[in-house]
């Protein structure tokens, strides 16, 4: 979907070269630390800024005005109009997707419900709290019922059962066939929910990958155990590097060509395995790995 | 185009329902009513007792003391609001002393005034002096007065000397003129006063300032509305559903609506007013149709330009800085236009006629003064005026595009100069 992509903001190269291809019916994210280019990037795929060079398509097709309307995009800025009534602001944003009549009606108040704000329906914005607001914002974004959802941190601010409903809402979507794109800088949220991850850095992609083929690549070599019986035999193990040891619990290293399989088979021949559990590598480490990487090469 | 009319009938129907909305559509009739009202009551000199104006007199040739008395007794008796006290310097033997003595008396402000009426001056070429020692701003009227009392009294006394009758003289001067006004039929005639007169003057000069009104008015609904726009950050989010130029051509659209309701609101009121006040003004559907081709491209120039400052500022604090240029343009009209409207087809009329910002207010003032204006300089004013508004909205477009989004600082013009040549 995007090809090649430059921005700059006078010297400052927001994005460089990037390229991404988000598949249909997936839910995408955008990861990177503080200024790395996600917004920017999000921004120039709705148009709202143009890349200085290389080309955006979405739906196969490179004029996103006419695709608008097949897109829901909640930005990082977020606002509504303050003195409209709820129901208004949907149906207002609603129109401007091209819903009208009763199909208009029926997206206003089935998504009043589906963010639980139907009772406050005709309330002005501004006397909702923040987190009705956020949930209102999410709704606005939705109305129209698009194919591809963008959302630019969508959980900042958010409290853990409107985060969850969220979430839900996201999977429930991709579940639908839709696409979803999103970008955080928290990691443990992306991990829960995303299917591939794009890792940005600096404007430059570091990572695009299936998040299950990104963990199963990056397998650590650490083993985590618990066992009955005596364990000083582990410490001799050819394919053991090192151990560490609290009580029954024990943190074992291996070399980088050793079978967790074979490990598994010498245990439980000698000693009782209560526990076996590779350790996957959580997407915080791999970012800190690769990012921080990346920033000591520059200094 | 259909995101455009949405756009503007949200804007539309937002604006027009706020209180301070129809406050101000109501209060600016009233206003200018009210001054009306007051103004022309002031003039008919209702006022309040005022302290007595005190005048030292010396009359050098002696023989006006009766005419002055009369004159001035006929005076007080009809304005016993604000009596003039008259104090006589007779001069003895000498009379530079006693001048001096009155001077001194002036300086002390003991009186307010002192006059001096020359030896020769019933017959001879000499002078009625009127010696004021810091005279105070309330006065300066009454010295006026003074004066033209003190010259009837002079004139007063030369018909005497001569002969003449006062009573047959002033019959002699009177002659009564009627200005009347003709309707279309023969028994529709008006009587005109002089206030009528005046009006008629000042109708080309409603029709202007209805436009002023117009375009600065709304000009400064649609710089608060981007801002708010701005800072309620609800523009991206408008942005994800409509493109820039479709969200700026639709509040120019919505707002350009606001201003026609407005503007005509106060039209028909006016013209109402004007109706049962007995002045007969006729508009022509000529000049409302220029009228409103005027008013719309003026209103489109300007809104163009105010919605790119909008877009570059972030609070309407720092819009006022940028404002104040765009807006003394608007000005210059308001202080020519009875230069233009004596001479519709001087220089000066024409050269404001072909600078557009300035097009519209100068050629509705010389259309409604009633003069002929060769049509084809309307035609040129109106296709430079829509060059000119394409132009605006063009450069508009692209400052719009990139302000909106800059958060925090405002853009330079140098900044500004070079989003317009990039994208």
């Amino acid at each position: 979907m995007l090809n090649n992509v430059h921005k700059s903001f006078g010297d400052v190269r927001a994005v460089n070269n990037l390229s991404v291809r988000v598949p249909k019916g997936s839910i995408y994210g955008f990861l990177g630390p503080n200024g790395a280019g996600k917004t920017t990037t999000l921004r120039m795929i709705m148009n709202i800024i143009r890349p200085d060079t290389g080309r955006i398509e979405i739906f196969g097709d490179s004029l996103v005005e006419q695709a608008k309307a097949r897109i829901g995009y909640m930005p990082e800025e977020r606002g509504l109009y303050r003195k409209m009534t709820v129901a208004k602001v949907l149906a207002y944003f609603g129109a401007l997707k091209g819903l009208a009549g009763n199909e208009l009606s029926h997206c206003v108040s089935r998504w009043l419900q589906r963010v639980e704000l139907t009772n406050w329906a005709h309330k002005k914005v501004e006397e909702l709290s923040r987190g009705m607001h956020q949930k209102l914002q999410f709704a606005v974004t939705t109305i129209n019922e698009p194919e591809l959802l963008i959302l630019d941190e969508p959980f900042a601010g958010l409290d853990p059962i409107n985060t969850d409903l969220l979430k839900s809402i996201m999977i429930e979507m991709r579940d639908e066939g839709k696409t979803v794109i999103f970008s955080t800088h928290v990691m443990h949220e992306a991990e829960k929910v995303c299917d591939s991850i794009l890792l940005i850095n600096k404007g430059q992609a570091i990572l695009d990958d299936k998040l299950a083929h990104i963990q199963s690549q990056r397998t650590s070599h650490i083993v985590s155990v618990e066992l009955e019986g005596n364990t000083g035999f582990i410490e001799r193990l050819p394919m053991v590097t090192a151990v560490e040891s609290d009580g029954h619990h024990l943190e074992i290293s291996l070399t980088d060509s050793a079978d967790t399989q074979e490990l598994l088979k010498s245990l439980v021949n000698r000693v009782r395995v209560k526990r076996f559990e590779v350790k996957v590598p959580s997407l915080h480490e791999i970012f800190v790995d690769l990012v921080g990487k990346g920033n000591e090469e520059d200094s | 185009m259909k995101k455009i009319l949405r756009v503007a009938q949200r804007e539309y129907m937002e604006t027009v329902k706020t209180k301070t909305f129809i406050l101000g559509i109501l209060m600016v009739p009233f206003i200018i009513g009210g001054i009306i009202f007051f103004t022309s009551r002031m003039s008919r000199g209702k006022t309040g007792p005022q302290l007595p104006i005190k005048v030292a007199v010396t009359d050098l040739s002696n023989e006006l003391d009766d005419e002055i008395k009369a004159s001035f007794n006929k005076y007080n008796q009809e304005n016993p609001n604000r009596q003039i006290r008259i104090q006589n310097l007779e001069a003895q033997e000498d009379s530079d002393t006693v001048q001096k003595q009155g001077r001194d008396k002036l300086r002390q402000s003991q009186v307010d005034a002192y006059v001096v009426l020359d030896r020769d001056i019933l017959e001879g070429p000499g002078k009625i002096r009127l010696y004021t020692y810091k005279p105070k701003a309330s006065n300066i009227d009454i010295f006026w007065t003074i004066e033209n009392l003190f010259r009837r009294a002079v004139v007063n006394q030369r018909y005497k000397m001569q002969n003449l009758s006062q009573e047959l003289l002033a019959k002699l001067q009177h002659v009564p003129i009627e200005q009347v006004e003709m309707g279309s039929a023969d028994d529709q005639d008006r009587v005109q006063s002089k206030t009528d007169r005046a009006l008629r003057m000042m109708v080309p000069f409603f029709f202007m300032y209805l436009i002023f009104l117009g375009i600065v008015g709304t000009g400064q609904h649609m710089i608060s509305n981007v801002i708010e726009e701005k800072s309620s950050r609800v523009i991206e989010v408008l942005l994800s559903a409509v493109s820039p130029f479709q969200l700026m051509a639709g509040k120019i659209l919505g707002l350009g609506g606001i201003g026609l309701t407005v503007v005509g609101l106060w039209a028909v009121a006016a013209y109402i007013t004007a109706r049962w006040q007995g002045l007969n003004i006729d508009v022509t559907t000529e000049l409302v149709l220029y009228f409103v081709i005027y008013y719309i491209l003026g209103f489109l120039l300007i809104t163009s330009l105010l919605t790119a400052v909008g877009s570059i500022c972030n609070t309407i604090k720092e819009t006022q800085g940028m404002m104040m240029p765009i807006m003394m343009v608007f000005i210059i009209p308001l202080l020519a236009w009875f230069k233009v409207v004596r001479d519709p087809n001087g220089l000066m009329s024409r050269v404001f006629s072909f600078l557009p910002p300035l097009t519209p207010m100068v050629m509705i003032l010389r259309l409604s003064s009633g003069s002929d204006i060769w049509k084809v300089e309307i035609f040129a004013s109106i296709i430079l005026l829509a060059v000119a508004v394409l132009v605006a909205m063009w450069a508009a477009a692209k400052v719009f595009r990139t302000g909106i989004l800059m958060y925090g600082k405002r853009l330079s013009f140098r900044e500004v100069c070079r989003c317009i040549r990039q994208s």
